[in-house]
């Protein structure tokens, strides 16, 4: 599956949740959790490399299933907590489907094949730099983030005690973060106006992701059935 | 769009979502998953913050799929602290806790909606223990929700509120300059 084009992709992700919702419950939701859940066991549905759920020794597929069951489970039990088992039931299985779509979506969809995907479609070059550059900037900042809480630790800061002590403590930890990485945003604008970004000019994708006709042709189905599901369901 | 802020809103989405590092060390019931949605606000303007909020709750959806239906809260959060900023409350702790609060009012009303209908209340633990407890005073479903998602918006959006005024205040003014709104959201013009 994550040979499919990145559209396309996204397009399966969007619309199984979009039928869960359209169609009548229980049914129609269990008919799409069964779908979810069933495309987090096919081959190429392996942790992608955003996710970091490997686990060694398992079949990539059933990590991505695994994850899924284990992501849709603590709804189920709030879900039970808080209302009637029909009602449970229904959101329940419209939920799961929702989970194991994006945890297939995460699996099998590669951030750099999307890009180029969006660069090949001549979406904005600012586009698809948002989507690579925040891709690569949370991880960053989170690992300072965690440097910046020892470092205070280190220094003596203590975030126990009552609320205003903790709020104290939170400032001390979360201004250096955010002012550091204000002041990257000099550096990141100076590399990219070398780089030509304001320019205009497009970029040529140096490996464009295949899109087939069958693909363009399913997607355009896609969109046209969930058309026709909301509209029978609202006549 | 320059390219300066171009450069902005990745950071800034990173910033929300990093400061869960922060939080967690302090051991609060906060999220604040909006400060950088406030903070491009403040600095450039609704359209950076919009483009913030939703880039924000797309990768956030990567991580957890439940956060993409609250991308709505996102957008009302930057148009909120897009009015806040021009009318300069960032100047003080005195006029952003309140502005915060606000703010928080309205995020709960916009967030119980998607979360009644969408999720049935269950976005996270902490709501729906919050929601079970509200029922368990006595309130119809819906306003349960609302008292749910009220506990946790109200106190993170007046926190958020109020390190977004911090940060403003503790950047240089020439750093400041540089963003078309700052000055202005920190009662400096």
């Amino acid at each position: 599956m994550s040979a499919l084009h990145p559209f396309s992709l996204l397009a399966i992700a969007a619309a199984l949740p979009a039928f869960a919702w359209i169609l009548p419950a229980p049914g129609g939701a269990l008919a799409t959790a069964l779908v979810a859940l069933g495309l987090t066991l096919t081959p190429g549905a392996g942790p992608g490399s955003t996710a970091g759920w490997s686990t060694p020794g398992r079949r990539p597929g059933f990590v991505t299933f695994r994850t899924a069951l284990v992501s849709a489970a603590p709804f189920w039990l709030f879900l039970l907590l808080l209302h009637d088992v029909p009602t449970m039931v229904r959101m329940g299985l419209r939920i799961t489907t929702m989970v194991a779509s994006f945890v297939w979506l995460v699996a099998a969809l590669s951030p750099d094949r999307l890009v180029e995907a969006m660069v090949a479609r001549r979406w904005s070059l600012a586009m698809a730099y948002l989507f690579a550059a925040t891709l690569s900037a949370v991880p960053i900042l989170r690992a300072r983030a965690r440097r910046i809480v020892e470092a205070q630790r280190c220094r003596g800061l203590s975030p126990r005690g009552s609320v205003a002590n903790r709020l104290r403590a939170l400032r001390a930890l979360a201004l250096p973060l955010v002012l550091s990485a204000l002041h990257e945003v000099d550096e990141r604008t100076l590399a990219l106006e070398t780089r030509g970004l304001g320019t205009g000019v497009r970029r040529t994708p140096l490996a464009a992701p295949l899109d087939r006709t069958a693909e363009r042709a399913g997607r355009w189905a896609l969109l046209l059935l969930c058309l026709a599901a909301l509209i029978w369901r609202l006549a | 769009m320059s390219v300066r802020l171009l450069a902005l809103i990745p950071v800034a989405v990173a910033i929300s979502l990093a400061l869960s590092a922060a939080v967690d060390a302090v051991a609060l019931p906060l999220f604040l998953d909006t400060t950088g949605t406030i903070l491009a606000t403040a600095l450039a303007g609704s359209t950076v913050g919009i483009a913030v909020g939703v880039l924000t709750s797309a990768v956030n959806t990567l991580r957890n799929p439940t956060f993409w239906p609250f991308v709505v809260v996102q957008i009302i959060v930057a148009l909120y602290a897009g009015l806040a900023a021009r009318a300069g409350l960032f100047r003080s702790f005195k006029t952003a806790v309140p502005a915060g609060l606000g703010l928080g009012v309205i995020a709960s009303l916009t967030s119980t909606p998607i979360s009644y209908f969408v999720f049935g209340c269950t976005t996270t633990g902490g709501i729906a223990l919050t929601t079970a407890l509200g029922k368990a005073l006595g309130l119809a479903p819906l306003g349960a929700c609302f008292f749910g998602s009220f506990v946790s918006d109200f106190g993170d959006k007046a926190v958020t509120f109020a390190l977004v005024a911090a940060v403003l205040h503790a950047l240089p003014r020439r750093t400041a300059a540089r963003f078309p709104l700052a000055l202005r959201a920190m009662g400096a013009t």
